[in-house]
């Protein structure tokens, strides 16, 4: 057997006869690492993280975590692992105190010793000044801490975090991003982490797998996965989708690849700033008018897009603003 | 990247790591006293089955009283006392719900799941809901005959009888219970749960609910004989009215526990479908 933390073969997820959730994943975590789990909303992230936090049987596929079988030694899995689902399970009626307390001691804590636990977390996750407050009372940013407190509780070797910004303002994500980064490096604690955001992946995750439609469409870390892409990118927008088919044909020999993503053509090639001249030209040439044009690096979007065809768009934007 | 070290836990945390596991019995204590202080959060859950039962009481007294020295069943004895242990029973059953209910809130928040990632024990999640409902059912019950006191109550059997009863309305609120909670435990859902709380109405009518078996007759006659309820009333009524009957305290007893057994059976079923990883 594999020696990382968290170790997938050939993971297999079926709901009913024809839904396939996740499909023969497969995927080493080692000791120590924050590895993001990024894909679209439905693409088996929280099935994933189901079976490998020993809530869901796998239907094929075998999983380890910290060395011990999901299936057969699952109560060894639950007392090494720290999960905070997408769903947070709080009872909105009880404090944080209160909470924190039940947590410890099921984990074998006595009373004394899960109360400090209890208080020692809520400072970590500052929510010390809160108690007195029914966790019903408290704001999605605050829940989500509680939550990671709970998880933290039983000091996990292994976190499993799924989505744990989503439906986060920006100060609060960031919160949450130094917290991980932290837990990481003061504790080495090996961290799962899916996001639907790329730029989250990016920023906290040592490696990445991108999941689509229940398969691993590729891993590896940020860095080498848009290195791969080799290239800068010109992005040119344009009003309709004709005219980027038309900017397509007139540009393509000049590229080493050429995607389309919706309105938008991406043209990738290495010092593609000096094209840019020449680029312009010839769409004055063909009387194509853009709407915009840029000059990125390779993002992860690309990678994306290189590897599933599609632009990566979740779904949850919206929730950003609530 | 940096944060792959050798240190893969502070000496701080080995120091502390938890021991196995917390022993059954203090599990089971501390989730009932988390379901009590929770329950007792939402006055919504306890108060109306007590406002039910005084009610009916109240109502039945005051409508039928009148009346009782027309029913010849009832040879003399006071209609309050005959119709308070139909009160408590409606208390019990309605206040039975508590404990079906604190499981589906659970279940809905995303508690329940969430608990079940610790090594507690499933008899725990089960029980701590069951016994709270049933410290609860045992105050609801002493008010309601506080209430029946404060009418004019006079039990023959004096404070002894009164507690047989209270502990009757416990045999009788957490057999039910198990019925409340299997339903929670399979469904999930607040609708269904409280949907199954209407048993209620055909077990404390399709009984001996205002005069006694001896004056029913044709189909509910046969209906209370089956109801295990009648049996539950009758012990409660003759301690209250009559005086000690040890046959007929057995067979309220027997009927509390057949109760108990097939709808606790039924609770471990649900909890069972409910634990159990798809």
């Amino acid at each position: 057997m594999s020696s990382g933390a968290i170790v997938a073969d050939q993971l297999v997820k079926r709901f009913g006869s024809d839904v396939t959730a996740v499909n023969r994943v497969s995927f080493e975590v080692k000791t120590g690492e924050i590895f993001g789990f990024l894909g679209p909303n439905g693409a088996g992230k929280s099935t994933t993280v189901a079976m490998l936090t020993t809530l869901v049987l796998p239907s094929a596929g075998h999983a380890h975590v910290g060395g011990f079988d999901v299936v057969s030694q699952a109560a060894q899995v639950r007392r090494i692992a720290g999960v905070a689902l997408q769903e947070i399970g709080l009872d909105p009626l009880m404090k944080s105190t209160e909470l924190l307390t039940i947590q410890g001691q099921l984990f074998g804590m006595s009373r004394k010793e899960a109360q400090k636990r209890a208080f020692e977390l809520l400072e970590l996750v500052k929510l010390a000044d809160v108690t007195k407050r029914p966790v019903g009372k408290y704001s999605g940013g605050m829940r989500r801490r509680l939550d990671l407190a709970l998880a933290l509780v039983h000091r996990p070797e292994i976190l499993f975090l799924d989505e744990p910004t989503t439906g986060l303002d920006p100060a609060s994500r960031r919160d949450v991003w130094a917290e991980v980064r932290r837990l990481n490096r003061e504790y080495g604690m090996t961290i799962f982490l899916t996001t639907q955001y790329l730029e989250e992946a990016d920023e906290l995750a040592d490696r990445i797998a991108i999941i689509d439609k229940g398969q691993i469409a590729v891993e590896g870390q940020p860095q080498e996965l848009k290195a791969a892409l080799g290239s800068e990118s010109i992005n040119v927008t344009f009003k309709d989708g004709e005219s980027v088919e038309l900017a397509k044909h007139a540009l393509g020999d000049m590229f080493e690849k050429v995607q389309i993503d919706r309105k938008t053509l991406k043209l990738y090639r290495n010092g593609a700033a000096e094209v840019v001249p020449a680029v312009v030209n010839r769409l004055n040439t063909q009387a194509l008018v853009p709407v915009a044009l840029t000059l990125t690096q390779p993002t992860l979007d690309d990678v994306f897009l290189q590897v599933t065809g599609q632009s990566f768009q979740p779904d949850a934007k919206t929730a950003e603003v609530a | 990247m940096a944060s792959i070290t050798s240190t893969r836990r502070l000496p701080a945390q080995a120091e502390h790591h938890a021991p196995a596991r917390m022993p059954f019995v203090q599990q089971v204590t501390m989730m009932t006293w988390r379901s009590l202080v929770t329950n007792f959060r939402v006055p919504g859950v306890i108060l109306p089955p007590l406002i039910i039962s005084a009610f009916f009481l109240l109502i039945y007294e005051s409508t039928l009283g009148g009346a009782s020295g027309f029913l010849p069943g009832l040879r003399g004895q006071s209609y309050l006392g005959f119709i308070l242990p139909l009160s408590i029973v409606s208390a019990a059953l309605s206040g039975a719900g508590v404990a079906g209910q604190s499981i589906v809130r659970d279940i809905e928040n995303g508690y329940f799941d969430k608990l079940m990632l610790t090594p507690i024990s499933r008899g725990a999640l089960l029980l701590g809901p069951m016994v709270a409902g049933a410290v609860i059912l045992v105050l609801q019950t002493t008010v309601v005959i506080m209430v029946a006191l404060f009418m004019g109550l006079e039990p023959v059997t004096g404070l002894p009888g009164l507690l047989t009863v209270i502990g009757f309305a416990l045999l009788l609120g957490t057999a039910f219970a198990g019925w409340t909670v299997g339903i929670a435990l399979m469904s999930g859902n607040a609708a269904a749960t409280q949907g199954a709380s209407f048993l209620f109405f055909p077990l404390s009518f399709l009984t001996a609910t205002f005069v006694p078996l001896d004056l029913l007759s044709g189909w509910i006659k046969v209906a209370a004989t089956y109801n295990p309820i009648t049996y539950i009333l009758d012990a409660m009524r003759t301690t209250i009215n009559i005086g000690w009957n040890a046959e007929i305290m057995a067979g309220g007893v027997a009927a509390c526990l057949i109760m108990g057994l097939v709808l606790f059976a039924f609770a471990m079923h649900g909890l069972r479908v409910r634990t159990r990883r798809r």
